[in-house]
């Protein structure tokens, strides 16, 4: 790798850094949580929170990972294994009631009267207003019982005041303005906190620079195509058999694999009489 | 000149544009630009529908050349990526789920807006002319910013003309005051007729072509708003603007409604329509020319060199242009979707001469379209050229038993 790219990575890590202590410096770690789904960026994230924490001798916040019940078995192996090499105890976070509902199953339907209160309240919240909804990860009412609610009750719970996040200005056009901080005011089911995503700076190919110049571990499923992890069902591999790395990450979009994507393209052609 | 525009109406008919010899007066801002532009009249698709036309218009390739794919072959070459190589800020800007990132049209693009972010109406499920106006505006603003700026290449497609045909009122009135329809009576007219491809009431297929023009009209008027954008960014003078289409419409010509895989006039022929803001006097050029031949001509106002992977040639200018007949194929679906079973039909077309060749029945048509522009005369039987004009498309007929 040449001088550009590692002199590059230093000043990216630094200003991470940066705002890793800040973070610090207003919260207290053990109102603060890490949250990490085994992909590339939040590893990269929690690399870099474990790295200040140990040069400022604090303890590492918690660390937490949502199961929405349809993960790769690739991934769930990589967070046990790392999560041992890195001394870190991992909370895991699941709607089990939802999975209840369901039998575990995907693709069964969950019938909205079944769920518990918590998660019937919560589909109200989000104005969704049918019977019954499928159970998938990645579809609107899945989505949001199986990440958004587990997320809330955690920090309801735990009285999480700050959250660390991985997310990158450049994954989307909307995340161009993003702040490093964002504060989230209390709302109905949804506690105060502050969330805060320290490799906002980061380029997916940064990352990939940073991984490969710190031999960071990642999911082999990069190493096969897969560019963006999501709920297994709905991640495809960007080009199949090219490392993640070796891809066109400056024009063909990260999240292209992701059926989120597809689903909305496909809504509307039906829409549009092609289906 | 500075900057290329590429502007494309999905399913605008060459015979509504007033300046293509139509009297409703439903284009008068296109057509009032007609003495800064070359009007060419004989320009025809590379497919009836947007997938098996935009491989054309932005990859100067044909539709099944890589095969039959959903998406985009990585093995096509866009224009923006050629452009965006060389220098040129590239920015595309529409409403096409068929075009979208998923389906792999985002290549190449500087700024790349396909509006799947953003929330859609439930009738009409894609954004109309004003976002996309308003979004080249943001864009455009903050480009120019400088007074150096980079020159750029923007594509913008508008889908107002598109099904499900629920126009503003204010356009219907333009077209037929005495229509008095709700949006949800439009849908409804949408989903009972056009889906079904029911051409057999022809009163009723008369009142969609209406609502269909007063689409026309509405985007002739967004049409408008974006040539008075490029005015007040002050890039007009510096600026080309490319007016076409991807493919046409049917309204019952060939028994039929919508744009299924036929290669007849009423989907193939397009208008084209080439702007220059220093131009004082109109021309027309009747030269056959295909939408495969707009990225070299791209290239080609550009001042850059043409691009080997290209298959067509630029029409300008237009004595250096090679006039060898055009072609074009899609797959002969005969509802709103291919189907895996859904065999493949082309066509070429040389002077006056229209071939056909449908694989699902081997069948093959020739029209006169001089003597037959309806063309519901087969003259393959009884022509002189008929050997002569199959021959011109067996190798890609032949082409496609790899698939």
């Amino acid at each position: 790798m040449n001088e550009e790219v590692k002199k590059k990575n230093k000043e990216l890590i630094e200003k991470s850094k940066q705002v890793v202590r800040e973070a610090f410096k207003k919260y207290d770690p053990a109102k603060c949580a890490i949250t990490w789904t085994g992909g590339k960026d939040s590893t990269t994230d929690l690399w870099i929170i474990r790295q200040v924490c140990i040069e400022e001798n604090l303890d590492l916040p918690q660390v937490i990972t949502i199961d929405e019940g349809d993960a790769f078995p690739e991934i769930t192996d990589f967070l046990v294994t790392i999560s041992k090499k890195w001394h870190i105890d991992l909370k895991w976070l699941c709607n089990f009631n939802m999975l209840k509902c369901c039998q575990s199953h995907l693709g069964n339907d969950i019938q909205v009267k079944d769920l518990d209160e918590r998660n019937q309240a919560e589909l109200k919240r989000i104005e969704f207003e049918f019977k019954s909804f499928p159970f998938e990860a990645e579809s609107y009412a899945g989505n949001h019982l199986m990440k958004t609610v587990v997320l809330n009750k955690f920090i309801e719970e735990s009285n999480t005041e700050l959250l660390f996040m991985a997310l990158r200005r450049d994954e989307q056009a909307a995340r161009k303005e993003d702040e490093y901080f964002t504060h989230h005011e209390a709302g109905h089911l949804m506690p105060e906190h502050t969330r805060v995503s320290p490799i906002l700076h980061f380029t997916e190919r940064d990352i990939w620079d940073n991984t490969h110049l710190h031999h960071l571990p990642y999911c082999p499923l990069y190493k096969i195509g897969y560019r963006s992890l999501g709920a297994r069902s709905s991640s495809n591999p960007g080009e199949v058999g090219i490392p993640a790395w070796e891809q066109d990450l400056e024009n063909v979009p990260e999240r292209a694999g992701r059926r989120q994507d597809k689903e909305k393209a496909m809504e509307r052609l039906r829409k549009l009489g092609y289906m | 000149m500075k900057n290329v525009i590429l502007l494309t109406i999905d399913t605008l008919r060459k015979d509504v544009l007033g300046c293509y010899g139509n009297q409703n007066k439903l284009t008068p801002f296109i057509d009032s630009l007609q003495n800064k532009c070359i009007k060419f009249t004989n320009a025809q698709s590379t497919g009836p529908y947007t997938q098996a036309s935009f491989p054309g218009l932005l990859t100067s390739s044909y539709y099944l050349e890589y095969g039959r794919q959903k998406k985009c072959s990585p093995k096509r070459t866009l224009i923006s990526e050629v452009l965006k190589k060389s220098g040129i800020t590239t920015a595309g800007f529409h409403s096409n789920p068929y075009l979208c990132g998923y389906f792999g049209w985002n290549r190449g693009w500087d700024v790349f807006y396909d509006s799947m972010q953003d929330e859609v109406s439930d009738k009409i499920p894609y954004i109309k002319g004003d976002g996309i106006n308003y979004k080249v505006d943001q864009w455009l603003s903050s480009h120019i910013k400088d007074n150096h700026y980079r020159p750029f290449f923007l594509w913008t497609h508008y889908m107002d003309v598109h099904e499900p045909y629920i126009p503003a009122k204010e356009y219907l009135n333009k077209v037929d005051p005495s229509i008095n329809l709700s949006e949800d009576e439009m849908l409804n007219l949408f989903k009972e007729v056009i889906l079904k491809r029911d051409v057999s009431n022809k009163e009723i297929v008369k009142l969609l072509k209406k609502l269909y023009d007063a689409g026309v009209c509405e985007t002739d008027n967004y049409i408008k708003e974006f040539f008075s954008i490029l005015e007040k960014c002050n890039v007009l003078k510096d600026t080309v603007v490319i007016i076409t289409t991807d493919h046409g419409d049917e309204f019952g010509e060939h028994n039929g409604l919508s744009h299924d895989g036929k290669m007849y006039s009423e989907l193939i022929s397009s208008p084209l329509i080439i702007y220059f803001n220093d131009r004082t006097q109109g021309e027309v050029c009747n030269t056959l020319v295909s939408n495969i031949d707009i990225p070299p001509t791209i290239l080609h106002l550009f001042n850059l060199e043409s691009f080997e992977k290209f298959r067509g040639h630029s029409v300008l200018p237009l004595k250096n242009y090679p006039q060898n007949g055009v072609f074009g194929e899609a797959i002969g679906k005969t509802s709103n979707h291919e189907k895996e079973t859904d065999k493949p039909t082309c066509f070429y077309q040389e002077n006056d001469l229209k071939i056909i060749y449908r694989e699902a029945n081997q069948s093959w048509e020739m029209y006169n379209l001089q003597e037959d522009p309806e063309e519901v005369n087969n003259i393959i039987k009884y022509s002189s050229e008929t050997e002569r004009m199959k021959s011109k498309l067996k190798p890609q007929i032949n082409r496609w038993a790899d698939y």
